[in-house]
């Protein structure tokens, strides 16, 4: 395994009480899989990948167990020097809002030569060619005059791939890409996520791409790994999941998407709200909106139970929902 | 004082930095750090009013139960001046001039023998005489002219904003010279005047910005498309959405204002003896600074507590009603 | 950018005529311009009538402003109560006040935007709060009455300066008078850079710029204090108008002989010419110094950009 999670906890200290924001995650990618994150906002899906990249804001956030193992050392045991190291060069991250994300007064080819003036010790003169050098490699038209401009002067699409040279500059093992695509067109969404693809295929990058767009995922991911209340609920193949999912949120998930063959029908849609995770319910976080819930539910927390050898889930009728 | 303190608050309009320098001590903290959800999804919470909740917030806010009493003692002693002192600010007793600390004259004497205690109570009322006052003009003119100019726009508009930029561009405390140093009548009204004259600017901008950001906003357009006259539009729909900006620049210029009267006061243009007011006392004490500093430093305190107060009143009112904090 | 310079400069004269017309009435009409040209007595009416024609005071009022504003364009700027041109008094007084404002602007950028810097980066420890109150206490307590506390523990008490400035005011002298006239200032530069810096602390660039790997003291420099200091630095280019105009307190607590302390003998002797002039001036000064902040702005930060 290129990276595993084992046991990942982190709460949040808010003016209402502690926020649990991940509890017991675990998950693993291989070189050149790529593994979705699903599930909605508040899931704790961005606060893991932050918590990998140690970029966590500490305080208010914290965490409070668990290891992150990477190319085989945990990472969280690591001293602040040689975590930072890893950043950027090693990992590196894609995040969700490219005009945010970037530094609004500096143009893009400073930003991008920092990389290696930092972390390669290069001249100048040389990581400029090499940010232009980038830039091409994503395909921006024009890079030798645009390395000069500044992030505002690009389009949406245009400063996402900038985002992405900017995280595959070092050849990275692993990239954590935030909803890359969230924030774009979608005509423009499908040419960004191609190039990501496409670029993962070729320097064999390991991927985690957290996302709450099922659509985005069929295409691209190897395993998907769903998340709900700071845990994992299920976690499967790609083509198994959506063959038949193995726990009722994924179900509600997967039915909540438009189909075209379900033309004229209702479409459906989970009861309720996330919980406040200052105040996650007992037992499985899960009953108080789940179709199937029954008493047990509301006391036993279930266990992430093996559906197959490469597929689990924390419902404790799993097979219940397997079947349908 | 001088004309900088107001000055902030026209450059931050001016930069679009509105809220920029708060004076928040801790409220603005605690907010930061209550995330909206790790993933940008806030805790369900039924919708509340902004001024419920504000008051709710103050309530709770150290800082400004502390400013709101000293306030309320500030006002008590403004209107029942005899209540804490028996003297009176204009018997004094020159054989005694210069004179520390006794016993019934806590505070000693000033250059002239007066009681610096029975001056400095009495002094209160001149500085909140002042502050209120002043405010009220600067508030009702501001927000009156700044709200019709945002409202109508077009001429009306263009020719406040030069007309403001006129008044800020003359130096506060020099404008109080020039005007006040003519004046001979011994009442607070000139200073007033004078106050809301080169105040009403700074509100008019912010009102101005305020009613130009409310009457953009998506129900004034429905009302305005439902029939709704111009005169309901600004006073139902747009005057209460502008209120709170008014107030909290209001609140923090009550305290710099009780600050210029003292400054016009000290330079000898403000208020004259024998009217009773701190910056008079400062002034007339700072020739005998080396052997009778206490009574340079009495009234000192007292203006500094009072500006303090008002200015931390009107932080944690802004705080408490800045939307963007939540 | 040139079109937009010609347009803030159009916009400039209708606030230059406003700001001095108004100060031209409220001296002239308010004030007696006569008084003060016989010295301390009163002026008897022959005197008084020949003096009213000499300087065009019979004249209605705008005629009065347009001959003094013609007159000022060609450099005469008439003359002070002692019989001094009024630009000779300029020509002494107002390389005392640039000093004491270069120190005081001096005092904000290295003390406040330093404070402001650690403040903003501890926000809520101990330094933090401390600091803060400190600025709270700066703000409230009037600057005459700093300057005068001051001035009798360092200057009486102590003994470390002299507790009024010589006539030269070299700027050795003006330390501490300069600190007090950028005392409120300081506070609020202080207040600005953490506020400034406590904000995008949080923002998603300097969380990228940590993604990338770059070492904290890069971070903080590079990307965290060059965006965090653009509304910083156009605070302190604004406030080089105000300090100049807020001198005369300071220059009269510490005796000393700038603008400020011109400005009110002017005023004081109802001196027309001085005082309307050393205004105009300032309202200049302040002015320019305002389009030089808004240009300033286009500068550091590119997404700005004048049409």
């Amino acid at each position: 395994m290129l990276l595993e999670v084992r046991d990942l906890h982190v709460e949040f200290r808010t003016r209402d009480g502690v926020a649990k924001a991940v509890n017991g995650v675990s998950y693993g990618v291989d070189e050149g899989e790529t593994l979705a994150v699903l599930g909605e906002s508040g899931s704790g899906k961005s606060v893991t990948a932050q918590a990998i990249m140690g970029i966590l804001d500490v305080p208010p956030g914290r965490i409070t167990g668990g290891e992150v193992v990477f190319q085989g050392r945990d990472l969280l045991k690591l001293k602040e020097e040689e975590r930072r190291r890893v950043r950027g060069a090693e990992m590196a991250m894609i995040f969700q809002d490219a005009l945010s994300a970037l530094n609004p007064v500096l143009t893009v080819g400073d930003q991008l030569a920092e990389m290696f003036t930092v972390h390669r010790g290069m001249s100048r003169k040389d990581a400029r060619a090499k940010a232009v050098e980038l830039m091409d490699r994503v395909r921006i038209p024009a890079a030798r005059e645009r390395v000069r401009q500044y992030p505002h002067q690009f389009s949406g699409g245009m400063r996402q791939r900038i985002m992405i040279a900017m995280a595959i500059a070092l050849e990275p093992a692993l990239i954590i890409a935030d909803e890359p695509t969230t924030a774009l067109d979608v005509t423009v969404q499908a040419q960004v996520m191609e190039l990501l693809a496409e670029l993962q295929r070729e320097y064999r990058m390991g991927l985690i791409l957290i996302t709450h767009d099922l659509g985005v995922v069929a295409d691209v991911a190897d395993r998907i790994a769903v998340m709900y209340a700071g845990r994992i609920v299920e976690s499967a193949p790609v083509h198994d999941i959506y063959k038949a999912p193995a726990h009722p949120y994924t179900r509600g998930l997967l039915d909540s998407i438009p189909r075209l063959d379900h033309k004229g029908r209702e479409l459906y849609a989970i009861k309720g709200l996330p919980p406040n995770l200052t105040r996650i319910p007992p037992g499985c976080p899960f009953h108080p909106r789940c179709p199937l819930a029954r008493d047990v539910c509301t006391t036993d927390d279930p266990p992430l139970y093996e559906v197959s050898g490469t597929r689990g889930s924390a419902c404790h009728f799993w097979r219940e929902c397997l079947d349908g | 004082m001088s004309d900088r303190h107001e000055e902030p608050e026209a450059a931050i309009a001016g930069t679009s930095m509105g809220g920029a320098m708060d004076l928040g001590v801790d409220e603005a903290e605690t907010l930061e750090k209550t995330p909206a959800g790790p993933d940008g999804a806030g805790p369900e919470d039924r919708p509340r009013s902004l001024w419920s909740d504000a008051w709710r917030d103050l309530r709770r806010n150290p800082v400004f139960i502390v400013s709101a009493l000293v306030i309320l003692f500030l006002v008590f002693i403004s209107l029942w001046p005899s209540a804490i002192t028996s003297g009176s600010p204009l018997k004094c007793d020159l054989s005694k001039a210069q004179e520390g600390s006794q016993p019934g004259h806590p505070f000693g004497f000033d250059g002239q023998g007066c009681d610096v205690y029975t001056r400095t109570v009495y002094g209160a009322r001149t500085s909140v005489a002042v502050g209120v006052l002043a405010t009220l003009g600067v508030a009702v003119l501001g927000s009156v002219l700044g709200a019709l100019a945002g409202f109508f726009g077009g001429l009306s508009d263009s020719v406040l904003s030069r007309i403001t930029d006129v008044f800020f561009a003359i130096p506060v405390v020099l404008g109080g010279l020039v005007l006040l140093s003519v004046i001979t009548s011994n009442t607070v009204w000139p200073v007033i005047g004078f106050i809301v004259l080169l105040g009403w600017p700074q509100i008019s901008r912010i009102a101005r910005g305020a009613v130009i950001t409310a009457k953009h906003n998506d129900y004034v357009q429905a009302a305005r498309a439902l029939g709704a006259s111009n005169s309901r539009l600004l006073l139902r729909h747009i005057a209460p959405n502008a209120v709170a900006p008014v107030i909290v620049v209001a609140t923090i210029a009550l305290g710099t204002y009780i600050a210029l009267e003292a400054t016009l006061s000290y330079l000898g243009v403000g208020l004259k003896p024998p009217s009773v007011s701190w910056g008079i006392d400062i002034s007339s004490a700072s020739p005998y600074i080396r052997n009778a500093p206490h009574a340079l430093l009495w009234p000192s305190g007292a203006l500094a507590i009072t500006v303090l107060a008002f200015i931390m009143l009107g932080d944690a009112v802004r705080d408490a009603l800045d939307p963007k904090l939540r | 950018m040139g079109r937009y310079v010609v347009r803030r400069l159009l916009q400039m004269i209708p606030v230059f005529i406003g700001a001095t017309l108004l100060i031209f009435l409220m001296v002239n009409v308010m004030g007696d311009p006569i008084a003060g040209l016989c010295g301390e007595r009163e002026c008897d009416p022959a005197t008084a009538a020949r003096l009213e024609q000499e300087f065009g005071l019979d004249k209605p009022v705008w005629q009065q402003y347009l001959t003094y504003m013609g007159n000022l364009f060609t450099g005469d700027f008439g003359t002070a109560f002692n019989g001094q041109e009024v630009t000779e008094l300029m020509a002494t007084a107002f390389p005392v006040t640039i000093r004491l404002t270069l120190i005081a602007i001096l005092f904000e950028i290295v003390i406040g935007v330093a404070l402001g810097v650690v403040t903003g980066l501890r926000r809520g420890r101990p330094v933090d709060t401390g600091v803060l109150l400190l600025t709270l206490v700066v703000i409230s307590v009037p600057t005459f009455v700093t300057g005068l506390l001051l001035q009798l523990l360092l200057g009486v008490k102590w003994g470390w300066i002299r507790p009024s400035v010589s006539s030269e005011a070299p700027f050795d002298e003006l330390i501490l008078p300069g600190l007090v006239l950028a005392s409120v200032s300081l506070a609020y530069v202080t207040r600005l850079t953490r506020t400034s810096i406590a904000e995008n602390r949080r923002s998603d660039y300097v969380r990228t710029a940590i993604a990338k790997g770059l070492p904290r003291r890069r971070v903080v420099v590079r990307h965290l204090l060059r965006n965090s200091l653009i509304p910083v630095v156009t605070f302190i280019g604004a406030d080089i108008g105000f300090l100049m105009g807020g001198a005369i307190v300071t220059e009269r607590i510490f005796n000393i002989h700038g603008v400020g302390y011109q400005l009110y003998q002017g005023i004081l002797r109802q001196n027309t010419q001085t005082v309307v002039g050393f205004v105009t001036v300032l309202v200049l000064v302040f002015l320019v110094a305002n389009l030089v902040v808004d240009l300033l702005y286009a500068v550091l930060d590119p997404r700005i950009r004048y049409v």
